[in-house]
């Protein structure tokens, strides 16, 4: 199993076929279509592709239970917000008067159109983290000019926060070690006694910064690539090849976004009168 | 002899601190040796290691008397990367110096600091992945394998710009003793093929063996500088200092303190095993 920003993929996965820019082009450019479509069976539709995306990636599904609570919470959130949050509408058609709270139709159809939105996006990004390396991020942005210093800022910082994570433990352990414990404690104790945690995690950060920089400076770097006058050969990227399947496929997700948006823009396409699960949930409701 | 590093009355006092970390530094070292330097706990060993490699007086604040010369150039008048180029510097926390996200990135970022080509760097990487037998790694991230794997990795790394001196800063002290001798084995290789290498290290049963000379800091200053065997033979200025001599040659000390030997004091097992079957 090779391990992936969000988990594991097996070696053998054909996903190590497609150019790491793909990914990230797929990420960044599929996250957008739900925003061009209303209709939830559409965006339920892109979510169940993605998900079939995972299971031909090799993908170990028991992943995504860990979004299932989340994703559940943040369905009740929306549905709340749309609603008994909703406030008053005289425009609007009224469903139902539940403890004096008034349940809008629009409203509701409002929640379930954004909760719809919201999922598949959510299953590109995890199926990103899922498929991808810190390295495929970095290749990625390297492939299309972006600048060493700025891809390498961004590796850092994916690094640093997982450092950032294992100190916190570090103090954490050390201070329940000389009997500071915050477990079992109320919300507002933790918060209060948040800073016992900060503050040896604020020093350990700077020892850090201060080791890394001498490292840096050890192994020749200069943020200005004053180091060596000539052009710093890139190694890493001579590991990947954009192939022409590669191409296709960076075609293929920009063609589908050009339908989509012609079909939105040009034909009004994917408009809510025209939803089979909204007007299947009005009959249901009315 | 050609001296590639040459201290003369060097010292380093860090800002906002009372008193110097380093005090009237004198010292020489040769091309091709392989010196070690050993002293308690704030002697000053970490601030000569930088001083070396020009992380003194470029990364930190202080006074600096004397000079520290480089190929009989002062660390400060190198530009940038250059001076890097011919001092390496492993330091004491492997995983604190890693600058990238596999082992294999971890070992090219100094190469391609330093502007090599690509064939070069494919060169030097089998040659320093073999000498460190790392090849099975290199696709992992460097803070996922284990301490003896993480310091051979970032020795690997440091290895790869081909410095002519490589310092290592308390290599093994992170270790376990499999993972210590690892990397003395490593070490033991460079020193076969001439490379002028200087550690500091508590672990005298491996650096021993391998020192041609040895140093001992204390209080800032130079205590003892001698060639290896006869450096041993002041052991009461060692444990003066608080220094913990390996066994065997603690028992040979004991027993010359005890009027029952008067010879050498053996610097290792084999030496003092010798001795005993001579003796016998």
């Amino acid at each position: 199993m090779n391990k992936t920003l969000l988990g594991y993929v097996p070696k053998e996965s054909p996903i190590y076929f497609i150019h790491p820019f793909v990914k990230l082009y797929f990420l960044l450019v599929v996250s957008l279509f739900p925003m061009f479509i209303t209709q939830p069976e559409v965006n339920l539709f892109i979510m169940a592709v993605i998900l079939l995306l995972m299971i031909w990636s090799r993908v170990d599904l028991r992943i995504l239970r860990i979004y299932v609570p989340v994703a559940i919470a943040m369905g009740w959130i929306i549905l709340l917000s749309y609603t008994v949050l909703g406030g008053t509408h005289p425009e609007f058609e009224l469903l139902a008067k539940v403890l004096g709270i008034k349940i809008y139709w629009e409203r509701l159809r409002d929640g379930v159109v954004v909760y719809c939105r919201i999922l598949p996006m959510i299953a590109t990004m995890v199926f990103f983290l899922t498929t991808s390396r810190e390295r495929d991020v970095i290749v990625a942005m390297r492939s299309v000019r972006i600048p060493f210093v700025v891809t390498y800022v961004f590796a850092m910082a994916l690094r640093s926060s997982g450092m950032v994570l294992e100190d916190f433990q570090i103090v954490r352990q050390a201070e329940q070690a000389r009997g500071f414990d915050t477990t079992g404690k109320s919300l507002g104790y933790k918060i209060r006694k948040y800073v016992m945690y900060m503050i040896p995690l604020f020093a350990l950060s700077l020892r850090r910064t201060e080791e890394f920089t001498n490292a840096l400076v050890a192994r020749g770097y200069a943020f200005t690539g004053e180091a060596a006058k000539v052009k710093r050969a890139d190694y890493i990227l001579t590991h990947y090849s954009f192939k022409l399947h590669d191409g296709i496929l960076v075609a293929l997700i920009s063609i589908l976004f050009i339908i989509i948006l012609t079909l939105r823009y040009g034909y009004n396409a994917f408009s809510l009168d025209s939803s089979l699960l909204i007007n299947w949930l009005y009959q249901i409701l009315r | 002899m050609v001296h590639l590093i040459e201290i003369e009355n060097y010292s380093w006092q860090y800002l906002n601190t009372p008193q110097e970390a380093l005090k009237n530094i004198n010292l020489k070292i040769e091309q091709g040796s392989f010196v070690g330097i050993i002293g308690p706990n704030g002697a000053g060993k970490t601030t000569l290691a930088y001083s070396m490699d020009g992380l003194i007086p470029g990364q930190y604040r202080g006074l600096k008397h004397g000079v520290v010369k480089i190929r009989g150039i002062e660390v400060e008048e190198y530009p940038r990367g250059r001076l890097q180029q011919m001092v390496g510097m492993v330091f004491s926390d492997p995983e604190a110096q890693f600058t990238a996200m596999t082992v294999e990135d971890e070992l090219v970022f100094g190469m391609e600091n330093l502007g090599m080509s690509l064939p070069e760097i494919r060169e030097r990487l089998e040659w320093v992945t073999e000498l460190t037998e790392l090849k099975h790694l290199l696709l992992k991230p460097p803070y996922e394998i284990s301490g003896g794997q993480k310091q051979r990795v970032a020795l690997a790394a440091v290895l790869a710009m081909t410095p002519e001196v490589l310092i290592l800063d308390e290599p093994t002290s992170m270790l376990d003793p499999v993972s210590r001798k690892r990397v003395f084995e490593v070490l033991q290789k460079l020193k076969q093929s001439q490379n002028t290498v200087i550690v500091i290290e508590h672990s005298l049963e491996n650096l021993i063996p391998l020192a041609d000379r040895m140093i001992l800091l204390a209080d800032g200053e130079i205590a003892l500088d001698a060639e290896t065997g006869e450096f041993f033979q002041r052991l009461d200025l060692l444990l003066e200092k608080g220094i913990s001599p390996p066994g065997a040659m603690r028992f040979f000390y004991e027993l010359t303190q005890k009027n029952l030997y008067h010879g050498r004091l053996p610097l290792t097992v084999d030496e003092a095993a010798a001795l005993l079957r001579g003796a016998a």
